[in-house]
């Protein structure tokens, strides 16, 4: 959608200056060579540290050691060594516990998003404490979800690790949600009553179906924090085959020799995944960020 | 209909607010029976809807906070917590602590220093890229990368930048400057949480462009028209039209940003372990150092209530500035 927009602005900024050289098209400011300037220093800055890992993986230990920016013969080891190793399932355990997680968030949270925002269920309180867990650091939380976890059975496995997850996410998707749950004309909800949907029925029916690209952007933002996810990661999954890709990164660098080229072409392996469903689904990204994050 | 009421007492306003205010939800004249009695049953299904937000908040809010008071106010170590009664001597031996007032003091400094280095950043780019006619998709996807790429691959990355053993920064300086000493910035007791922070920023600035950029688009075309009518400059046009517009989004987005860093964890945990010496300890490390390291849940749950007061004091007048922004 903001393509779109972008592009028609464009087109007339660009008919404008041709046709109409006193006032430019309001909306957008005429462009600048300093603008474009700084564009593409931000696109360097951004791609340059990505690129040297990428080049890393493909170097030998004496290749980074001796301060060469590029490999001169491409070293594919490093990443046949990434491959043979934890990684690849660490990268699925993460795939499922961030999915996995998400999916659950969402379950727990639409519901209440929805009363909190359109009805005011539990009151100004409410919805000013649902943030909170979010302002401290996670560490506070660690001890009640270990014991929640001892309760039911679930520690060092991938299903406790997804749950918790699920639950540390919710505040942060309601606040998310809350947004988009707004844009919803009240008067869809007030048809679906009148034609006596219970709420249970509106809730199902009509809220969630409007609601799926936001659910879509919340879902994925959800899922690419837990994707991320470090601390509660190295607690929860001591065990060596529930362990994420982050804990395993990490784990690679407390390693007595550090091989820098292993570690890099693991990092990105770590990253593919994760950069691929942000490319796929960046629309909802971004619309999940901008939609729910300023309000 | 007001003399009646303000004519009898207190005592009759009471009673007559509950059926002025059962009939009002209905509103329409016609529609007037149903949503009455539908109304009960509608609010259990809200309160069942709830249920299980306030559970969340149960495990992640009100029993970390009961935890942590109770855990503050007694010796506890990790695997025996609350041995006894110590009133306010952790409280005491953590503000005596010069550790913990550093640490405090740094995560301070760093929060406001990240935070405001990436809202600068994060803005001017948001404005440029709202000028430059060449910013397509693929620009703009490439300057959200940074964001998600996991935190901890983001340290081991700059761990590699500022590696001393061919790292790309003492390449690059090399390069330049043969015959230069090393630069280890990440061994570097003053320049080492400046590494962590140049890692935050890339990391993080991503938001603030995003927010601030969706912000510029969503301004209205007409106060735009109008000002150019009215023969703005392009200077007046920004200072008092644009800027004005954004403004609240930027409040809102160095909040975010101040938030974030005040979390930072993974960061120093994969770049510097806290080191050289205590030189980035930040608070939710010292915490994490204090509760799983030396196993003293006391001092550590004292140092999150510390944490908790400086988080509260320092935001809410960033949280006044960016409520009154908005509604300007």
């Amino acid at each position: 959608m903001t393509d779109t927009t972008n592009t028609t602005r464009a087109a007339q900024a660009l008919t404008s200056r041709r046709f109409r050289t006193r006032l430019p098209t309001p909306g957008k400011p005429r462009p600048s060579l300093l603008a474009n300037t700084w564009v593409g220093l931000s696109v360097v800055v951004v791609l340059v540290p990505l690129l040297y890992l990428l080049s890393i993986s493909f170097m030998t230990q004496g290749q980074i050691a001796s301060g060469i920016l590029l490999p001169t013969q491409p070293a594919f080891s490093n990443w046949s060594n990434a491959w043979d190793s934890a990684i690849p399932r660490g990268v699925l355990n993460s795939l499922g516990a961030a999915f996995g997680g998400a999916i659950l968030t969402l379950l727990l949270a639409l519901p209440g998003a929805w009363a909190i925002a359109r009805h005011r269920t539990g009151g100004k309180a409410l919805a000013g404490l649902i943030l909170s867990p979010w302002l401290l650091p996670p560490i506070v939380a660690i001890i009640p979800l270990l014991t929640l976890l001892r309760i039911l059975g679930l520690t060092n496995t991938l299903e406790g690790l997804t749950l918790v997850y699920a639950l540390i996410n919710v505040p942060v998707a309601i606040w998310l949600l809350d947004g988009f749950i707004r844009r919803i004309p009240v008067e869809i909800e007030e048809a679906g009553r009148i034609d006596g949907a219970n709420e249970g029925q509106l809730l199902l029916r009509v809220v969630t179906p409007m609601l799926a690209p936001a659910l879509i952007a919340v879902g994925v933002i959800a899922a690419i924090l837990n994707y991320n996810e470090f601390l509660f990661a190295t607690f929860l999954t001591q065990s060596q085959d529930s362990q994420t890709v982050p804990v395993l990164l990490a784990g690679m660098l407390s390693e007595r020799v550090q091989d820098f080229g292993r570690i890099a072409a693991s990092s990105l392996i770590a990253v593919i995944p994760v950069f691929t469903v942000a490319v796929i689904l960046q629309r909802y990204l971004i619309e999940g960020l901008t939609t729910g994050a300023v309000k | 209909m007001s003399t009646d009421i303000s004519a009898e007492p207190r005592y009759q306003h009471g009673s007559m607010a509950e059926p002025s205010a059962a009939a009002k939800p209905p509103g329409l004249p016609n529609s007037s029976g149903s949503p009455r009695r539908r109304r009960p049953r509608a609010q259990v299904y809200h309160r069942i809807f709830i249920s299980p937000s306030v559970l969340v908040l149960l495990v992640l809010a009100a029993y970390p906070l009961v935890f942590i008071a109770s855990a503050a106010l007694t010796r506890s170590s990790l695997g025996n917590p609350f041995q006894e009664f110590v009133g306010v001597a952790n409280f005491q031996s953590a503000v005596g602590s010069p550790a913990v007032r550093d640490s405090l003091a740094l995560g301070t400094g760093y929060a406001f220093g990240v935070a405001i280095a990436s809202t600068i950043l994060g803005s001017v780019t948001a404005v440029a890229l709202w000028r430059s006619l060449h910013a397509g998709a693929f620009v703009r996807t490439v300057l959200l990368l940074p964001m998600i790429v996991p935190p901890v691959v983001v340290g081991i990355l700059f761990g590699f930048i500022f590696s001393p053993s061919g790292g790309l920064l003492h390449t690059l300086i090399r390069r330049f400057t043969p015959g230069s000493g090393t630069y280890a910035v990440l061994s570097d007791t003053t320049w080492a949480i400046f590494g962590v922070a140049l890692a935050d920023v890339w990391e993080w600035t991503p938001l603030v462009v995003l927010l601030v950029f969706t912000a510029l688009l969503g301004q209205q075309p007409e106060i735009i028209e109008a000002a150019q009518l009215d023969g703005a400059s392009g200077y007046q046009m920004f200072r008092h039209i644009t800027l004005p517009a954004v403004a609240g989004t930027i409040v809102a987005a160095f909040m975010i940003r101040l938030i974030l860093a005040f979390k930072v964890f993974d960061l120093v945990y994969v770049m510097t372990s806290g080191g050289p010496g205590s030189s980035t300890q930040v608070p939710a490390f010292l915490i994490w150092r204090s509760a799983l390291q030396n196993f003293d849940v006391g001092i550590a749950a004292t140092i999150t209530l510390l944490l908790a007061v400086v988080v509260t004091v320092v935001t809410i007048p960033v949280f006044l500035i960016s409520k009154r922004l908005r509604n300007d």
